[in-house]
């Protein structure tokens, strides 16, 4: 009877759950990256669409970092958006990998008037509009009305102001050494980044805008080393009487900070400051393209009546032209203004790898490393390189012999194994242990083996996901060739290697040096408070190694940074970190191996335990110092117990990524980076080359393959010997 | 007997045998020296282990230190060490006060219980470690390592682990690690605790070889009575921190200074019962439960006196069958006998109430003396102990 029941409730609730969590699906789906006030505009949009047109949208917020990744993922599998917002200059990679389909009936022809002409510019490829733009962003010029009463005709006289406003103020805070924040330069010198075909900012006219930066920066006209933060703090604490940014920055800003908002001035003997342009589209996917209420709201969406909701409630610098004679806020017509000037940003997947060749270019310029003329011409090689057409697909016949071979040879060993007369015997014996192992094979084939044999097919390959073209061993090749240049040259893989060894052998000496003294001194029975130092002294290996990072990499900061101050009360002068290889490598060892000693530390804690007592004390009868006693007992017994933990140490310090990419970036000029932070650059900032990336990862696996191996025969060698 | 270097006989093979066959010549005798500790105080916490000890070794005297567990016997050795710290007192070896020198420079040689040899190395290195240390020529200590293996058979075993190496063998090594640094006094923590008995018993001869051999001053801690009185010269018999009775040990042992000594020396322990003096004729009997024997007045002197209460003792050992004209003191409801071969011993009753008692039988009264019949016993006057109830202390004059 009670089983009866309980089967009758579990039928009702399979039956009737779902049904309760999905009442009925929404008509439309759409993504979107925006937040707060934006976003909630955008929602009250789309209820006045549901309430006109009777159908429901579901409108999800995603995170912008990794937004354009899971599009990628989401949309080719039919899981994705029907209606996605995305700023333009992605379009390309929207295109190489069919993610959208022209607007179509969501921006028929007699819409065009509607919106600013450079918007629409925007979105449209090869003649077709493939998306309803919908707001624009650009940067303008913040001028903080206590230093800046008028509004400056150009730069030249802004910097006057600035400098006017006394000692303490930077005239203008903005990212110099970002390619975004400087394209308004480049523009007014008749500079350009990209030409449509490839690396475009070289030659007379980028050399004079990046010279010009480059006197701001020698004249303190500009501070050093600023992020977006940094502005974003001077700005708002004034300490800067300008500052470069975009209508994000005004969002940030408290109530009390009084500002106004202009489009950038002119440069005198140049032209005018131009910044990039992006626009914010409403993109259809091809699974929304077949629905009628997607591409209604698409169009919906840039209508005026949803543009006034935007700009008055989401302070948006809205596309369309109708709404701006409506509107009476400053800050956004600024921008609007702005917007009329600025330069459509290109939106090829070719433009993408320009940002970090530039951006290289213009930290080495603005440090005065190189001269504007040898610096862009080296971000050009850069660029030509990382661009280089991958080579034509080689015979496979090499590796076709080479897999025939090896598996005739697997097959020769299988049946010799098979046919000597113990094997069926043992087989017969363990097969019975298999069932007991099956678990954990099949989970590490899976988790391990797998993604391990992926990884190595796909160093084989070049092109896109798409469109993956056969090169055999060609990345390999050029990555011991150091890619046709000189062995240990700039970014060779020799050159990082050698910089990863002494990165791990730095880090794991500190490591183990620091654990062992702080283990020892924390085992001595006799002290006090031993626990809370313990738990304290675990604390930077409990937080999340970004957080820690992070922070180290804001106290290395030439300018506001805590060692510096530190530095400077004891009469230092202080040290712009990251502009050498030698303090910006040891800023990272500095971050590593505070993450890295409580691991050691433990370790020894945990080890000492197992040393006898007595057999110290033996030591210090037979006449032992102290030390003498440490090195000659403590630290022998310590060893067994140290060499794995040596070993593991050293793989995770070969593979930091986290303090190498946070803190240093691979400043200066990626001569800090390591094989693991290269690899990622391969992948995710040099035109997606994921193939070249893959063979990076599978040279890194057999380095610290082989290294292992060594390091346990030694350890093993001289406990035999003993 | 005061200071308790007179040799007993039985105990002490004075001619130098090895332990191998093919005996080097005698190994230079180490500096012996003199090991003094006046009013040593130690506590750990709250917890006092020494409450005031005074400890006198001379020169190239075996001292073993006994007592119960807790009593501060491994503490003072540790002390004397230098791997503790007294809180109240001083330590002198050699005349000099080394109460606060760390273990270094105290010269000193030590074997753990646990031998605590360096499980790193090599048995050789093991012997090397504190000569290196000391910055040792090496053919010096090539010399001692040979002197010292030879004399306790480690030849073999010198490129061996600790781990390779037997209970018995690693126990010689850290003696061999101690005698190789010819140290000013060696120290021995309850060396042979971890041993088997029968091993024990052969070690043992060997250490008393080894110290007649080498002359040097010992001083050696054991829980165990059997060691401490085949062993010592000087015998120090510790309780509740405090050294209780010293002495020579068979001194010792017939003549106990208190009621703890008298039981904790001895087995089968001292039969002791609660009693009081009686007079007749002109002699002194002690007599309660059930036992009435005659006091040897020369030994007690003034501490006789008729009526007082007194704790009786006889060791098991002098509680014999009466036969003859021997006078009976009590007499023994038989409950269990313990037939050992060359005698057996009797458990039983005074009387039905009263408290077991144990008595020695010859091996061939063993056989007749059956359970459950009462038997006739008696003692020796002189082995008649008795103490005061009180403070247990005994009634001997001293």
């Amino acid at each position: 009877m009670q089983r009866a029941l309980k089967l009758l409730l579990l039928v009702l609730a399979v039956v009737l759950l779902p049904a309760c969590a999905e009442p009925t699906p929404p008509s439309v789906i759409v993504w979107h990256h925006y937040r707060g006030k934006e976003q909630e505009a955008l929602e009250k949009v789309a209820r006045a669409f549901e309430a006109e047109t009777g159908a429901t949208v579901a409108l999800l917020a995603l995170p912008y970092d990794g937004y354009g990744a899971k599009l990628e993922a989401a949309i080719p599998r039919g899981n994705g958006p029907d209606v996605f917002l995305s700023p333009h200059e992605r379009l390309g990679t929207y295109l190489a990998n069919k993610l959208v389909t022209p607007a179509g009936g969501a921006f028929p022809d007699e819409d065009l008037a509607r919106y600013e002409a450079a918007s629409v510019d925007a979105i449209t490829d090869g003649g077709t509009r493939w998306a309803v733009p919908l707001a624009t962003k650009c940067v303008a010029l913040y001028l903080a009305t206590k230093y800046v009463q008028t509004p400056p005709e150009t730069l030249e006289e802004l910097l006057t102001a600035g400098r006017a406003a006394g000692k303490g103020v930077v005239p203008l805070a903005y990212e110099a050494h970002s390619a975004y924040f400087h394209a308004p330069f480049l523009h007014a010198y008749g500079g350009k980044l990209f030409d449509g075909k490839g690396f475009a900012m070289v030659g007379p006219e980028a050399e004079r805008a990046a010279a010009r930066v480059a006197e701001l920066s020698r004249a303190h006209d500009i501070p050093e080393e600023p992020s977006g933060d940094l502005v974003k703090q001077m700005f708002t604490s004034g300490g800067a009487a300008a500052a470069i940014s975009g209508p994000w920055l005004a969002a940030d800003l408290p109530p009390e900070v009084r500002y106004t908002v202009v489009p950038l001035p002119r440069i005198d003997g140049a032209g005018r400051m131009r910044p990039y342009l992006t626009v914010d589209g409403a993109f259809l996917t091809p699974q929304g393209a077949s629905k009628e209420r997607a591409r209604a709201l698409v169009r919906y969406l840039g209508s005026d009546a949803s543009a006034k909701v935007r700009a008055a409630e989401g302070k948006q610098v809205v596309a369309n032209r109708a709404v701006w004679g409506e509107i009476d806020d400053p800050v956004l017509s600024a921008f609007h203004e702005a917007g009329t000037l600025a330069v459509p940003m290109p939106a090829s997947v070719a433009m993408r790898a320009t940002w970090v060749p530039a951006e290289q270019a213009l930290r080495k310029i603005l440090r005065g490393d190189a001269t504007p003329a040898a610096a862009l011409a080296e971000a050009k090689a850069r660029y030509d390189d990382v661009m280089r057409p991958p080579p034509p697909p080689p015979s496979p016949v090499p590796v076709v012999l080479l897999m025939g071979v090896l598996l005739l040879a697997g097959a020769i060993f299988a049946v010799r194994r098979v046919r000597e007369p113990s094997f069926r015997r043992e087989l017969a014996a363990s097969v019975p242990a298999y069932k007991y192992v099956a678990h954990a094979v099949v989970t590490v084939f899976v988790l391990v083996v797998l993604p391990l044999l992926a990884g190595t097919a796909t160093s084989f390959f070049a092109g896109t996901r798409d469109e993956p073209r056969y090169v055999g061993l060609t990345h390999y090749i050029e990555i011991l060739t150091a890619r046709g240049q000189p062995l240990l040259s700039h970014g060779s893989f020799y050159l990082t290697l050698l910089v990863t060894v002494g990165w791990t052998l730095v880090n794991v000496v500190a490591h183990v040096g620091i654990g062992l003294v702080l283990g020892t001194i924390l085992s001595r029975p006799l002290m006090r408070m031993r626990a809370v130092y313990r738990v304290l002294l675990v604390v930077p290996w409990a937080v999340p190694s970004y957080v820690t990072a992070l922070a180290w990499k804001g106290m290395f900061h030439r300018q506001f940074g805590a060692v510096n101050a530190i530095l400077a009360a004891v009469g230092v002068e202080p040290v712009s970190w990251f502009s050498q290889f030698s303090t910006a490598f040891t800023a990272n060892v500095a971050t590593n191996v505070w993450l890295g000693f409580p691991f050691m530390m433990v370790v020894v804690l945990g080890a000492l335990t197992s040393i006898p007592k007595d057999v110290l004390e033996a030591a210090e009868v037979d006449g032992a110092t102290r030390f003498q006693a440490f090195r000659l007992v403590t630290l022998p017994l310590l060893k067994p117990t140290l060499l794995p933990a040596v070993v593991l140490g050293s793989v995770w310090t070969f593979n930091m990524f986290n303090v190498v990419f946070l803190v240093s970036g691979g400043e200066p000029d990626g001569t800090t980076d390591i094989l693991v932070s290269e690899a990622y650059r391969w992948a995710f900032a040099r035109n997606a080359q994921y193939g070249y990336a893959a063979a990076y990862a599978v040279i890194i696996f057999g380095l610290l393959a082989l290294a292992s191996r060594v390091t346990s025969g030694v350890g093993k060698e001289r406990g035999g010997a003993k | 007997m005061e200071e308790g270097v007179e040799p007993v006989a039985g105990n002490r093979p004075r001619q130098s045998s090895t332990a191998s066959e093919d005996t080097p010549l005698p190994v230079p005798a180490p500096r012996s020296v003199r090991c003094e500790a006046r009013g040593v105080k130690k506590a750990f916490g709250d917890n006092p282990i020494l409450r005031g000890v005074d400890l006198d070794i001379p020169e190239g005297s075996f001292a073993v230190l006994v007592g119960p567990s807790g009593c501060g016997k491994s503490t003072l050795l540790r002390l004397v060490a230098g791997l503790e710290t007294a809180d109240e007192g001083t330590i002198h070896l050699a005349g000099r006060d080394v109460t606060e020198l760390p273990p270094r420079d105290r010269d000193v040689a030590m074997v753990f219980q646990s031998y605590a040899l360096y499980p790193h190395l090599t048995v050789r290195d093991n012997l090397a470690f504190g000569l290196k240390l000391r910055g040792t020529a090496e053919s010096e200590i090539s010399t001692r390592i040979k002197e010292a293996s030879a004399m306790l058979g480690l030849d073999k075993l010198l490129d061996r682990l600790p781990k390779q190496l037997s209970g018995g063998q690693r126990q010689r090594v850290a003696m061999g690690r101690a005698i190789v640094r010819r140290p000013t006094i060696f120290l021995f923590d309850e060396p042979l605790s971890n041993l088997d008995a029968a091993l024990r018993a052969e070690v043992r001869v060997e250490i008393r070889r080894l110290h007649d051999r080498l002359d040097a001053t010992t001083l050696y801690v054991t829980h165990d009575q059997v060691e401490a009185m085949t062993l010592a010269d000087t015998l120090w018999v510790l309780n509740g921190g405090r050294v209780e009775q010293k002495g020579a040990p068979l001194d010792v042992y017939e003549r106990p200074a208190s009621r703890f000594v008298a039981t904790f020396l001895g087995s089968p322990q001292m039969n002791l019962l609660e009693g009081k003096l009686e007079r007749e004729d002109g002699r002194f009997f002690a007599a309660g439960g059930g036992i009435r024997a005659i006091v040897d007045e020369d030994r007690f002197g003034d501490a006789l006196e008729e009526g007082r209460a007194v704790s009786i003792g006889v060791r098991p050992h002098d509680l014999v069958l009466a036969k003859g004209e021997a006078p009976v003191v009590a007499e023994l409801k038989v409950e269990l006998i313990e037939a050992l071969g060359f005698e057996a011993y009797a458990h039983g009753w005074l009387k039905s109430s009263g408290p077991t008692l144990i008595a020695r039988l010859e091996a061939d009264d063993a056989r007749s003396v059956k359970a459950g019949v009462t038997v006739p016993l008696t003692a020796a006057p002189t082995s008649v102990h008795l103490f005061d109830p009180e403070s247990g202390r005994s009634l001997a004059a001293s």
